[in-house]
């Protein structure tokens, strides 16, 4: 299969008070063409950024230390800010999680929309792909006059999907696209983007902290704990057999298994500050299954299967890494 | 267009009329040649001074007169600048006189006048000043000058000040520090002086066109960093709004996406400014033509209409309508200010 991203090794730190904060620790994460990539985790895993880093655009006092982005086959790591502006909405689509304020309030949502449209076409044709992009999303045609403020969170979100799937991108970012709405408009958004990603044969990486919505239509999930992919592989067998214990821990946590009067499971403990990190695993205070190694060593890619994980529960893979 | 004005309609009542009235006043600038009744430079000496033609319908035997007429004047004593109506002479207004003399602009010839009287009769609207011109044909044309210096000045030092601030403000870092500094050196000097200092520099006899042009250019100079600064600081806080970072995602670049989507945010303010900085460039120009730098005789100018005014204590009692120019800049200031307040309504789509 041909793979239409491919991150090797990406190391990503913060500049914080003069001080170097690591917080992509090493990711590796490929997609496939017409796969749908799942990335689940805690708020403050390095979700969002690992998302941010596949178009290169990181907040302000963050920086690329280590690794390589491979998209259609070339690492735009090396590309400059212009080629940058080219793969930008054409290649990549992103949909963002707060979809208010990703639109611009003083333009018309037709007029926002339009402007995504690359390549050179008059105002009427515009005009017609815009419009015929709404039906796509199940927006109606006056939706194009409107301001943002004069649309729902639903719409909103409507409107920014058809602004990155306007040019027919091959890879779709939907960074945490139900995060703000409530529970039934993300249900149809959901269920839109399931019939989008089928229509327009996308590739995409669905951000998310709810690993139930990952269920939905991922292939692959790829589990995320500050900074690092603690376990990737076919959503189908991790959600039957977890093998990492956070994996675990977040499939327990969901509450479809519960019996009614049950009382709901959480994770005891918060996800650990970057600036200092445990020595050795750093899921290893909040871990049931605890080794003398976990505390001294970081745990390697391990695979079981098609899946990989990092913990010593299944051999004794120690990560070669300067911490 | 049609839209704006509903929604400015909508908006504030005083801005719409502001709009019209302010439109009115360019119409007027306009057409100056059409509408004045004599041209800018014709002087009638034995008329210095002379008080504002007031319009009759009624004669003096309560006879109805369908066309409005005046009366004639009569010169009492010529060097006190005496007159009385002459009660005995009436002179019925034309409209749509031909005046075979009269250009359009100095260029192409148009000969006719809105509304005249018979050669030997004389209709002062406002009056005439101490040469013996209408004043009100003279606030006509100092109009052009006056109406025009604000706007084009604006377009200036706001086109500069818009980008300058965008761009520091946007990029940030050593170009952000090297521009700032530089609003700061022209902020350090003020206004008023650093204006007259600009005009000491260049040369006095230049020809009327090229002192217009010259004067915009050094109000525009001195207006655009103080808007720069502000829209800087707007801009540092706009980029960092997440539709920015969308529009980044796009893959716009950095020049469209200050055009497109920053400076367009900064506009509830920057209109505002805009239509607040015109009468500052209506009373800079004043300013220096009451000091004698600005337009100069026999060409007027709403200043220097007015700087003549003032400049002697005897003709601000004996004619007060001297001051009629400055009622004018005091319209057009007023006008412009609520127009602002208005629009800043109307460009704010939250409000619709």
């Amino acid at each position: 299969m041909e793979k239409i991203l491919e991150i090797k090794n990406l190391i990503v730190s913060f500049k914080i008070r003069e001080k170097k904060v690591k917080i992509l620790r090493g990711v590796d994460l490929s997609i496939e063409k017409n796969e749908v990539v799942s990335l689940a985790g805690e708020s403050g895993s390095g979700k969002t950024l690992t998302g941010l880093s596949v178009i290169k655009l990181l907040p302000k006092n963050a920086f690329f230390e280590n690794g390589e982005i491979y998209i259609d086959g070339e690492n735009i790591l090396e590309f400059s800010e212009i080629e940058m502006e080219k793969i930008r909405g054409e290649k990549i689509g992103m949909i963002f999680q707060e979809p208010s304020s990703y639109l611009n309030p003083v333009y018309t949502v037709g007029n926002q929309v339009e402007e995504a449209i690359k390549g050179k076409i008059n105002k009427k044709e515009k005009k017609e792909k815009v419009i015929q992009i709404f039906k796509e999303v199940g927006l109606k045609e006056n939706v194009y006059f409107k301001y943002p403020h004069q649309l729902s969170g639903g719409m909103q979100q409507r409107v920014l999907i058809s602004i990155a799937l306007i040019n027919n991108p091959y890879l779709l970012i939907a960074d945490e696209v139900t995060t703000a709405l409530d529970v039934t408009t993300a249900i149809q958004i959901i269920e839109l983007l399931k019939n989008l990603i089928n229509k327009f044969k996308l590739s995409v990486l669905f951000i998310t902290h709810d690993i139930s919505l990952a269920k939905i239509f991922s292939h692959k999930i790829a589990v995320m704990y500050s900074g690092e992919i603690v376990e990737i592989g076919p959503i189908q067998k991790i959600f039957e057999n977890p093998l990492h214990p956070y994996t675990e821990n977040l499939i327990s946590c969901l509450p479809e298994k519960y019996k009614k009067g049950d009382k709901l499971k959480t994770i005891p403990g918060n996800i650990p500050d970057f600036e200092n990190l445990p020595s050795g695993c750093s899921f290893h205070p909040r871990c049931y299954y605890k080794k003398e190694i976990c505390l001294t060593n970081q745990p390697g890619k391990t695979q079981i299967e098609e899946r990989f994980v990092r913990c010593f529960k299944y051999g004794n893979i120690v990560e070669n890494r300067k911490s | 267009m049609n839209n704006l004005l509903k929604k400015l309609k909508k908006a504030n009542k005083f801005s719409f009329f502001s709009f019209w009235i302010l439109f009115l006043l360019y119409i007027g600038a306009f057409l100056a040649d059409f509408i004045s009744p004599y041209p800018y430079d014709c002087q009638y000496r034995q008329y210095s001074l002379c008080p504002p033609t007031k319009i009759h319908f009624i004669d003096k035997n309560g006879k109805f007169h369908l066309r409005p007429f005046i009366y004639g004047i009569k010169v009492i004593n010529p060097y006190f600048n005496e007159y009385e109506i002459d009660y005995s002479k009436i002179y019925p207004i034309r409209f749509f006189v031909k005046v075979p003399e009269r250009k359009i602009f100095g260029r192409i010839k148009f000969g006719i006048c809105l509304f005249r009287v018979e050669d030997e009769g004389k209709i002062f609207l406002f009056g005439t000043d101490i040469h013996g011109r209408d004043i009100f044909s003279r606030i006509l044309y100092g109009a052009r000058i006056s109406l025009s210096i604000g706007i084009i000045g604006v377009c200036i030092s706001f086109l500069l000040g818009l980008l300058i601030g965008g761009i520091s403000g946007y990029f940030g870092g050593k170009l952000d520090t090297f521009l700032m500094r530089i609003v700061e050196i022209i902020m350090v000097f003020p206004g008023f002086y650093l204006m007259l200092a600009l005009r000491a520099s260049f040369p006095l006899n230049l020809s009327s066109i090229e002192i217009y042009l010259l004067i915009v250019v050094i109000l525009s100079f001195i207006g655009w960093a103080s808007l720069a600064r502000i829209i800087r600081g707007m801009v540092l806080s706009i980029k960092e709004e997440e539709y920015i970072l969308a529009s980044r995602a796009l893959g716009l670049s950095s020049f469209r996406i200050i055009i497109r989507h920053i400076l367009p945010n900064t506009f509830s303010y920057s209109i505002t400014a805009l239509t607040l900085s015109i009468p500052g460039y209506i009373l800079g120009e004043s300013a220096l033509s009451i000091l004698g730098l600005g337009i100069q005789e026999p060409y007027p100018s709403w200043g220097n209409m007015l700087s003549s005014a003032i400049g002697n204590l005897k003709i601000l009692t004996t004619a007060p309508w001297m001051l009629i120019p400055g009622f004018f800049i005091f319209l057009t200031i007023i006008c412009f200010n609520f127009l602002g307040d208005g629009l800043r309504t109307v460009f704010d789509p939250k409000n619709w």
